[in-house]
C-alpha cells in the first residue's frame, strides 16, 4: 500500500489507527530485537498521539483532512531532539537525557499527525560509515539483508527499519553522507537536502557547518513526502534558508525528458567493486531510455580533496561542538571528585568511544595556533573552490551521477580490519556534495547477490525536486 | 612591539555590560529575577540542539560604541568560537569574534586631553557567574548561576598607551561617560570588569596581566598596589614574572594565578551556527543620527551657548546627569553662576562624599531653587554652601528648608549695623589694631558679625557697614 493510500485510509477512519500504532510498535520492537535499528522505542508518545488522532478523528476535527502525515510511523535518528524522549545520540555521555524540547523537524512531524515511534541507532554523534562506531553500551544495527553486513551509517538504524517497516518513513541526517549511504546499503530512498533547508534547530551538533536533516523512505514517494513537511524557513535556526514551499510529491510524475545528466567519470572504475560499477551503468541506461541526456564530465577536485577537506572541517567543529558534553549539565554524571578539570576529563574519557576521542583530538589538532592556518583555514578555502567547481558544472547540467558508496555493504567482520583510514575512504563518494552543501539522493538502482545497490544524484542548491524527479523513474509500480 | 620608554606601561581589556532587553543569542531577560537559574532558556544552557539568534539591538549598540570612540568598522559581522573548559561556560566555548573584529583603530580622549589609543572593539557573550559559597580560595565547591550566562558584552582592548594608574583611572572614567552618554550601559547596575597589562621600565617591561578588576574606582587601587610591588621587586633584585594575577578588591592585593610559559591556545573556529551579517553603510548612517551629543560636543556647545569657562564645561559635561542637570538650571538661573556652583560646590561636596550625583538623589529642581535663593540675594553664598552639604546627604525641599530654619540673609541694614556696633563694641582692641594700620584686624570684627548672624549676612556689606561705623 501507498503511504498516500495509508493516509487516505486513516483519515476515512477504515484504519483504527490506536489499533495500528499498537501492532507497529510490536512489529518494531520485534524487529529491534533482530537487527538493533532503535535505541529507544517511543511507545508511550507514539499511542498517546495514536489517541489524539482517533479523538480528532472522531470529533470530525477539520484540520485532519489537511494533516500531510496523519499516522504515518515516523522514526527519529538519535541525534535529533524529542521532548521528554531519552536523545543521546547514540553516545553514553547523554545516556538518560530527555531534551526539553522538540527539534523543529518533531514539531513539524507532530503537526501534520506524523506518530513518533522511537530514536534509531547512530555511529556515535554520527562518526561513522557502518554504524559499527556505535556508543559505548550500545548495540551494532545489522544489515536488512544480510545480517552480517553493515547496514551502513552514520543513519544505520533509520535506512535500516525503512527497508523493514512499512508505512514508515525515518528521519535522517548526514554530515558526509550519513543519509546516502546507509541508504545505499539498505536499498531505499535518501534525500540530503541543501545546507539550510531543514531547520537544524534540536539537531545535536556534529559539524554544523554540513549537518543536514533528511528524509529515508522505501519509495520516492515517502523520501518527497516527510521532505515536503520538514522543509522551510526557521527563526530559531539563523542558518535556515528563506525557501518556497514545495509540494514535492506532486512534482514526481512530472517528465525528466530532457534532462541533462553529468557522469563525474573519477567515481568510476579504479577502487570500485564491480558489481557496483555494472549496477550504476544500468541506472544510467534507465535514465537515458526516460530520454536523460547524458555526459561524462570530469570533477577531479571535489573528487580529490573532498575527504581531507571534509574531516579538517567536520572535525574542528566536532571538537567544539562535543566540548559541551562534561558531565556537568546533563546526561552521564559523575562522583565529583578533583578539581574541574579532573572531572571533565574523567567524565570525557569514560563516556566517549575512541572513535569520538580520534575525531575530537584530530579537530583541536587542526585548530590549535600554528596549525589552523595549514588546516583548518585551508580547508575553509578548499571548500569554497569545491563549491565554485560544482557550480560551474551545474551550469550545464541538471544532476550529477556516481555511486554511492564504492563498495557493497561490507561485512561486519571485514569492517574491524579496517585502518581508520580506510573506514574513512568509504566516504569519498558522498563527502564533497555534503562539504559543498548540495542536495543530494540515493536510489536503489539494482542488486548483486541480493545486496542493494545505491545509485547517488547530486543537484544544485535547493534542486530537490529534480533529484525526486529523477528518481521517481526507479519506483514506479 | 612597540619600543616603550615610559616609567611604566599600561593597557587594558575592559568588558562591558551592554544594557540591551534580551541578551546576545536567545531572547531570555537580561534583567529582572536574581533567583539564581531563572532566567536562562536551553541556548543560554548550552543545552544539544539549541542554536544561537543574534540579538540585532545588541550590535547596535556595539556599533554606537564603535562609533563614539572613531573606530574603523568592519563590513561584516562576524562570530567564532573560542574554546576553553570553564565550569562557568554552558557550551565550553564562547561565541566571540576573533580575527575581523567589529570595530578596530579608535581613539579615546583623556581629561587632559592626551588621546589613548583602542585597538579593538569586539562582541561576546557573557559566562555564567560563580558563587564561591565561602570565598573564593576557601570554598570546597562552587555553584553556577546562568542568568547571566549569554548577556551581550563589548570588549575594548587599548594600546599600551597609558602611564600611571591615575592615567588609567582617568581613561576608564572618560569611557564611562561615553557609555552612559550613548545609553548603552547602565551605570547603577550594569557590570564593567578589565584586565590590566602593567609592565615597568626596571624589569624591562616585563607583562603582568591582572584579571577581575570590578569597576573604576578600583581599577586605580589595584594598579597602586600592583605597581608597587612590581618597584619593590625590582628593587630587590627579585625577578618580575611574566604571569596572570588577579585583583582581590577585599584585601586589596593581587596574587598569582598562573605563569604563562606560553599564551593560551584557545582553537578559534567561525561559528557557523551564525550566519555573516552584512553592515551596510546605510545602518551605521542610520545609527549616527540617533547618536546623541557626546561629552566633547556638550563642552563645545556650553562654551559657545552659554558662554561659561571651558574648564568648568568640562567637568559638567563629564557627568552626563550633572551636563543634563546644568541644561536645565542654565535655563532657569545665570549661566555663570551655575557653572559655578554645580562645577565648584556641587562636584567639592560630591568628591567629599565620595558619591556619584545619580547616587544621591539630588536634582536640577533642588539646584534651581537653590540657586534663585542666592542669585536673588535672599540667602548668602554661605548659606548656600551648607544647604548643598545637607542636600547631598539626604536631599529636601530648599525653599521650605530656608524658611523653617530662618537662614534667609539678614537684608535689613539697620538690623546689620546693630550687629556691627555690638562688634565693634565687644571687640575695642581689634578696633585700635585697623585705626593703627593693621588692614587684618577688620576681618576679626567681619568674623564676628558673621558669627551673631549665623552666616545670614554678606561678608562684603558687612564689610562695608564697619567701615563706615569707624570712620564716625
Amino acid at each position: 500500500m501507498k503511504i498516500n493510500e495509508f493516509i487516505q485510509q486513516v483519515k476515512n477512519n477504515q484504519v483504527d489507527i490506536i489499533e495500528h500504532t499498537h501492532k507497529v510498535i510490536e512489529e518494531c520492537k520485534k524487529i529491534n530485537h533482530e537487527y538493533n535499528y532503535f535505541n529507544f522505542i517511543s511507545e508511550e508518545l507514539a499511542l498517546k498521539q495514536a489517541n489524539e488522532i482517533k479523538k480528532s478523528i472522531k470529533n470530525n476535527d477539520k484540520s485532519i483532512k489537511n494533516k500531510k502525515l496523519l499516522g504515518v510511523a515516523i522514526s527519529v535518528k538519535d541525534s535529533i531532539c524529542v521532548k521528554g524522549v531519552e536523545s543521546t545520540a547514540g553516545s553514553r555521555i547523554l545516556k538518560g537525557y530527555k531534551p526539553l524540547f522538540n527539534a523543529t523537524v518533531i514539531e513539524k512531524v507532530i503537526e501534520e499527525g506524523g506518530i513518533v515511534i522511537g530514536k534509531t541507532s547512530q555511529d556515535e554523534f554520527g562518526f561513522g560509515a557502518f554504524s559499527t562506531n556505535v556508543g559505548l553500551g550500545f548495540k551494532i544495527p545489522k544489515n536488512p539483508f544480510d545480517k552480517e553486513r553493515s547496514c551502513g551509517g552514520s543513519s544505520g538504524g533509520a535506512a535500516g527499519l525503512s527497508q523493514k517497516l512499512n508505512n514508515h518513513i525515518a528521519l535522517g541526517e548526514s554530515t558526509g553522507g550519513s543519509i546516502v549511504e546507509p541508504s545505499s546499503f539498505c536499498g531505499v530512498y535518501g534525500l540530503c537536502p541543501t545546507y539550510g533547508l531543514v531547520s537544524r534547530y534540536g539537531l545535536m551538533d556534529f559539524g554544523n557547518s554540513l549537518d543536514k536533516i533528511g528524509p529515508i523512505g522505501k519509495g520516492i514517494q515517502d523520501a518527497a513526502l516527510l521532505m515536503g513537511t520538514i522543509a522551510g524557513n526557521d527563526k530559531n535556526d539563523s542558518t535556515s534558508l528563506n525557501s518556497d514551499h514545495i509540494d514535492y510529491q506532486s512534482l514526481l510524475k512530472e517528465p525528466v525528458k530532457g534532462m541533462k545528466i553529468g557522469i563525474i567519470k573519477e567515481s568510476f572504475g579504479k577502487g570500485i567493486e564491480k558489481e557496483v560499477d555494472k549496477a550504476v551503468r544500468k541506472g544510467i541506461e534507465k535514465l537515458e531510455d526516460e530520454g536523460v541526456i547524458t555526459e561524462e564530465i570530469s570533477l577531479e577536485l571535489p573528487i580529490k580533496y573532498g575527504i581531507a577537506t571534509y574531516y579538517m572541517i567536520a572535525t574542528s567543529e566536532a571538537s567544539t561542538n562535543l566540548a559541551k558534553y562534561c558531565g556537568m549539565r546533563y546526561g552521564k554524571s559523575d562522583k565529583l571528585e578533583g578539581n574541574f578539570n579532573e572531572y571533565f576529563t574523567k567524565v570525557r574519557s569514560e563516556n566517549f568511544t575512541e572513535e569520538a576521542k580520534r575525531r575530537i583530538m584530530l579537530g583541536t589538532f587542526a585548530r590549535m595556533a600554528g596549525y589552523r592556518d595549514a588546516f583548518y583555514l585551508k580547508a575553509a578555502k578548499v571548500r569554497t573552490i569545491m563549491i565554485n567547481e560544482y557550480k560551474k558544472s551545474f551550469k550545464n547540467f541538471d544532476a550529477l551521477i556516481s555511486p554511492t558508496a564504492p563498495m557493497l555493504p561490507p561485512k561486519l567482520s571485514e569492517i574491524e580490519k579496517l585502518t581508520p583510514l580506510q573506514n574513512y575512504l568509504a566516504d569519498v563518494m558522498t563527502v564533497s556534495p555534503n562539504v559543498a552543501g548540495l542536495p543530494h539522493l540515493n536510489v536503489p538502482v539494482g542488486n548483486s547477490n541480493g545486496l542493494p545497490v545505491g545509485m547517488l544524484l547530486t543537484g544544485d542548491h535547493l534542486q530537490e525536486r529534480k533529484l525526486l524527479q529523477l528518481g521517481s523513474v526507479f519506483d514506479r509500480n | 612591539m612597540k619600543n616603550f620608554t615610559a616609567d611604566i606601561v599600561i593597557g587594558l581589556e575592559i568588558h562591558v555590560e551592554l544594557n540591551t532587553k534580551t541578551k546576545l543569542f536567545c531572547g531570555c531577560p537580561t534583567k529582572g529575577n536574581e533567583e539564581p537559574n531563572t532566567r536562562t532558556c536551553v541556548t543560554c544552557l548550552g543545552m544539544p540542539g539549541s542554536k544561537p539568534v543574534l540579538n540585532k539591538k545588541a550590535v547596535e549598540f556595539a556599533l554606537k560604541l564603535c562609533l563614539a570612540l572613531g573606530c574603523e568598522i568592519s563590513p561584516e559581522l562576524i562570530f567564532s568560537r573560542k574554546s576553553y573548559f570553564y565550569p562557568d561556560m554552558a557550551k565550553n566555548y564562547q561565541i566571540s569574534q576573533y580575527e575581523i573584529p567589529l570595530g578596530k583603530k579608535g581613539k579615546l580622549k583623556l581629561k587632559e586631553g592626551k588621546e589613548v589609543g583602542i585597538t579593538r572593539v569586539h562582541m561576546e557573550e557573557d559566562p555564567a557567574s560563580l558563587v564561591h559559597p565561602a570565598g573564593m580560595k576557601d570554598s570546597a565547591y562552587v555553584l553556577v548561576d546562568y542568568n547571566r550566562s549569554g548577556n551581550p558584552l563589548a570588549e575594548i582592548v587599548t594600546e599600551p598607551d597609558l602611564e600611571s594608574p591615575e592615567e588609567t583611572r582617568d581613561f576608564m572614567k572618560q569611557l564611562i561617560t561615553v557609555l552612559e552618554y550613548l545609553e548603552i550601559f547602565d551605570v547603577n547596575s550594569g557590570i564593567i570588569k578589565a584586565d590590566a597589562n602593567i609592565s615597568i621600565k626596571e624589569s624591562g617591561y616585563t607583562r603582568v596581566e591582572i584579571k577581575n578588576i570590578t569597576g573604576f574606582k578600583e581599577i586605580e587601587s589595584a594598579l597602586v598596589y600592583e605597581l608597587n610591588r612590581q618597584i619593590g621587586e625590582a628593587k630587590n633584585h627579585r625577578t618580575i614574572h611574566h604571569e596572570t594575577r588577579s585583583w582581590d578588591s577585599e584585601s586589596g592585593v593581587t596574587f598569582s594565578l598562573r605563569k604563562k610559559e606560553t599564551e593560551e591556545d584557545y582553537g578559534y573556529i567561525i561559528d557557523s551556527d551564525l550566519t555573516v551579517v552584512e553592515i551596510k553603510n546605510e545602518w551605521i548612517n542610520k545609527i549616527k543620527k540617533g547618536m546623541p551629543e557626546l561629552a566633547q560636543d556638550k563642552v563645545k556647545n556650553f562654551v559657545s551657548n552659554y558662554r561659561i569657562k571651558k574648564e568648568d564645561a568640562e567637568i559638567i559635561a563629564a557627568d552626563k546627569e550633572m551636563a543634563k542637570m546644568f541644561e536645565s538650571v542654565a535655563k532657569q538661573v545665570d549661566a555663570n553662576l551655575a557653572a559655578k556652583w554645580i562645577r565648584r560646590e556641587l562636584v567639592r561636596v560630591l568628591n567629599y562624599n565620595k558619591k556619584e550625583l545619580n547616587e544621591t538623589g539630588v536634582n536640577e529642581k533642588h539646584i534651581i531653587a537653590l540657586l534663585k535663593l542666592i542669585q536673588n540675594k535672599k540667602i548668602t553664598d554661605n548659606i548656600g554652601q551648607q544647604i548643598i552639604e545637607k542636600l547631598v546627604e539626604n536631599p529636601f525641599d530648599v525653599n521650605e528648608y530656608v524658611k523653617k530654619e530662618k537662614l534667609e540673609a539678614v537684608s535689613d541694614v539697620s538690623e546689620l549695623e546693630k550687629y556691627c556696633r555690638e562688634a565693634i563694641a565687644e571687640n575695642p582692641n581689634a578696633v585700635e589694631d585697623y585705626r593703627k594700620g593693621e588692614a587684618k584686624a577688620l576681618n576679626f570684627i567681619v568674623g564676628s558679625v558673621m558669627k551673631k548672624t549665623k552666616g545670614k549676612a554678606t561678608p562684603k556689606e558687612v564689610n562695608e557697614i564697619i567701615l563706615k561705623l569707624i570712620k564716625l
